[in-house]
């Protein structure tokens, strides 16, 4: 109803037609309105339903499994637990995942906080050509490109079929849009914040930590949640970079994992997946409003 | 700040030097401290990306072979030569342009149509739902996007052909279609996916772009007797082009340079759709022989080199015009 006014001010064209709306029925007058959230709720449902879709699956019990109904006759939740107990690699494949995503994450941010600040607050001599080289890098596919020379790197540095050695690689993966967002932030931070810390006799470290960044939270949380993001799904440089399946995290298991019977049968692979998918999905409800406020102060304009 | 630390060190005047000395211990102080924080994503910049970029340029020139023990040797050109007579460079080149058409469309237009319907919402609490589920497979990662419609496009047992097949009869169990595996289904069936990825996100840039616009902008155009899609195209559509713009290029650089969707869902078939230059790159590096890494690095550099043409070619497109 607000919607169906909503922007006709004081004008006296805008009276007339609301006067000339409210005559006809409820249906007709809001037609428009139901109209359009008639294709949004469409689009949600093709959002939404093949992740239902996965979601149940892990739930169905084998026979409905193999029948592919969307709703099944019987449920069995004991997917989750025979996943752990029989499946040897993967409780290591998920302690990979999360090892190899907290490493990424907080060396990304670390790296991204530091020189978005210092790009902005403490002007360092070349720093418009950093700036440069991390947009040009955005328009090229580094990714792809690079690969034979970071297969050579890690070589030369033992790092081929380790773990840790992937998150070396890992943080670079966002590292210059992280580097773009946290600089757009820090611009919107007054610079006489820092001058007046400055006089008050505080260093730059104390000063970046105690007032610089309660003051781009925001921002921090849509670096987070995009390197979180890239670290938990990669699978070009791992699939490349590691050989023995114990190296190797989630997302190459499960891609590699063939659904049939047995110990990969579909409600298990279900399972697997809604497990790994769900931690992501959980943080970013919880963090929504930080995450949007983020997005429309830093990303847009970075 | 601009001044260099070398010219200050000419002023050869005693009775500035204290002071000039001081000035220039500070400067120097603050320069290493700036770069002090700079130094992590620098370093990590530098040894992850812009050295092997070079590296790779250097390597396409050699005739690099990984698993060998014999040293390298400079052969200029030779592997472009034979990269660009090879038939397979040019098919393959095609392939991921083939792709870039069938999905950049769809996912600039779909996510357009949409904004513009929830930037009407004005239920702040219904607005933000529709924000939240939109967002939603922005933060599903790459690979785990990619398993889940593997497994919806599975001949036998995934939904999609369930729905044909069983629900609606439209197929029977013989002929139902084969979305992937290296039909020609199989490019547009991983479009379809991409664009259904990128739904949301690109939806919420636009919601962004759109609420740049002023309101009253339209509305006076409205009141003014302009039709819906008039405002659209004048009001509207001038002011979302720098927006536009970023997710166009940006999107044509993803996909042309896709290779997670190809090795998870085709694989090294030299006649299939999927066998795009990123795979003949891969497939010579890490794959074929003795790893052939010198050619590898030429027909990747190649294939870079031919999407940075189109790039600045879109960029002088969309710049913004007086």
């Amino acid at each position: 109803m607000s919607e169906a006014v909503h922007g006709d001010t004081f004008t006296p064209a805008a009276t007339v037609l609301r006067r000339r709306r409210r005559r006809k029925g409820w249906l007709a007058q809001n037609q428009g309105a139901i109209i359009r959230h008639a294709v949004i709720i469409l689009f949600m449902v093709i959002i939404l339903v093949p992740l239902a879709w996965v979601g149940i699956m892990s739930i169905k019990s084998l026979p409905d499994a193999m029948r592919g109904n969307f709703w099944p006759k019987r449920f069995d939740f004991t997917h989750y637990s025979y996943i752990f107990q029989r499946i040897d690699t993967l409780p290591r494949n998920l302690f990979n995942s999360i090892y190899v995503t907290a490493g990424t994450v907080f060396g990304t941010t670390a790296c991204a906080v530091l020189a978005g600040y210092a790009l902005v607050h403490l002007k360092p001599r070349g720093g418009a050509f950093v700036i440069a080289a991390l947009l040009v890098s955005l328009y090229f596919p580094v990714r792809v490109v690079s690969l034979i020379s970071i297969y050579e790197i890690q070589h030369f540095l033992g790092l081929i079929n380790s773990t840790t050695g992937l998150i070396l690689p890992y943080i670079t993966l966002n590292l210059a849009i992280s580097v773009l967002i946290m600089r757009s932030m820090f611009q919107l931070v007054p610079h006489e914040l820092f001058e007046a810390a400055k006089i008050d006799g505080a260093g730059p470290w104390r000063t970046l930590f105690l007032i610089g960044l309660p003051m781009v939270r925001n921002g921090l949380v849509v670096v987070f949640i995009v390197n979180f993001v890239t670290a938990w799904g990669e699978f070009l440089l791992c699939t490349t970079l590691t050989n023995d399946q114990d190296a190797r995290t989630m997302p190459v298991v499960l891609a590699g994992a063939q659904g049939g019977l047995g110990q990969w049968s579909w409600p298990n692979l279900a399972a697997v997946y809604v497990i790994v998918v769900t931690p992501g999905i959980i943080a970013f409800v919880f963090a929504q409003r930080l995450f949007f406020k983020g997005l429309a102060e830093g990303v847009i304009k970075g | 700040m601009g001044q260099s630390i070398a010219a200050t060190g000419l002023t050869h005047n005693p009775a500035h030097r204290r002071g000039a000395l001081s000035s220039r211990m500070m400067r120097l102080q603050n320069g290493v401290g700036a770069w002090l924080f700079l130094l992590p994503a620098v370093v990590f910049f530098v040894g992850y990306q812009v050295y092997p970029i070079f590296r790779v340029l250097w390597i396409s020139f050699t005739d690099y072979q990984f698993l060998t023990n014999e040293p390298a040797h400079w052969v200029w050109f030779k592997n472009y030569a034979e990269a660009l007579s090879d038939p397979l460079m040019w098919a393959s080149l095609w392939r991921a342009t083939y792709f870039t058409i069938l999905f950049l469309p769809g996912t600039i237009i779909l996510p357009l149509l949409l904004a513009i319907l929830v930037d009407r919402v004005t239920q702040p609490r219904l607005a933000t739902l529709y924000r939240v589920v939109l967002l939603i497979p922005a933060v599903i990662p790459s690979t785990l996007v990619f398993v889940l419609w593997k497994w919806m496009y599975n001949f036998q047992t995934g939904p999609i052909n369930h729905l044909l097949v069983d629900t609606f009869g439209l197929f029977d169990a013989r002929d139902a279609p084969q979305w992937l595996g290296g039909t020609a289904l199989t490019l547009p069936s991983i479009a379809v996916m991409e664009v259904w990825w990128g739904l949301g996100y690109h939806t919420i840039f636009f919601l962004a772009g759109l609420a740049a616009i002023p309101k009253d902008l339209p509305e006076a155009a409205r009141i003014d007797g302009a039709s819906e899609w008039q405002v659209f195209w004048h009001v509207t559509r001038p002011r979302l082009a720098p927006v536009m713009m970023i997710l166009v290029v940006l999107r044509f650089g993803s996909a042309m340079a896709v290779i997670d969707e190809y090795l998870i869902f085709g694989g090294f078939n030299r006649e299939t759709p999927t066998y795009t230059w990123t795979m003949f790159m891969y497939d010579e590096a890490f794959k074929t022989g003795l790893w052939r890494q010198g050619f590898g690095a030429a027909i990747g550099m190649i294939g870079a080199v031919a999407m940075m043409i189109v790039v600045v070619f879109l960029l002088r497109i969309f710049r913004p015009r007086d």
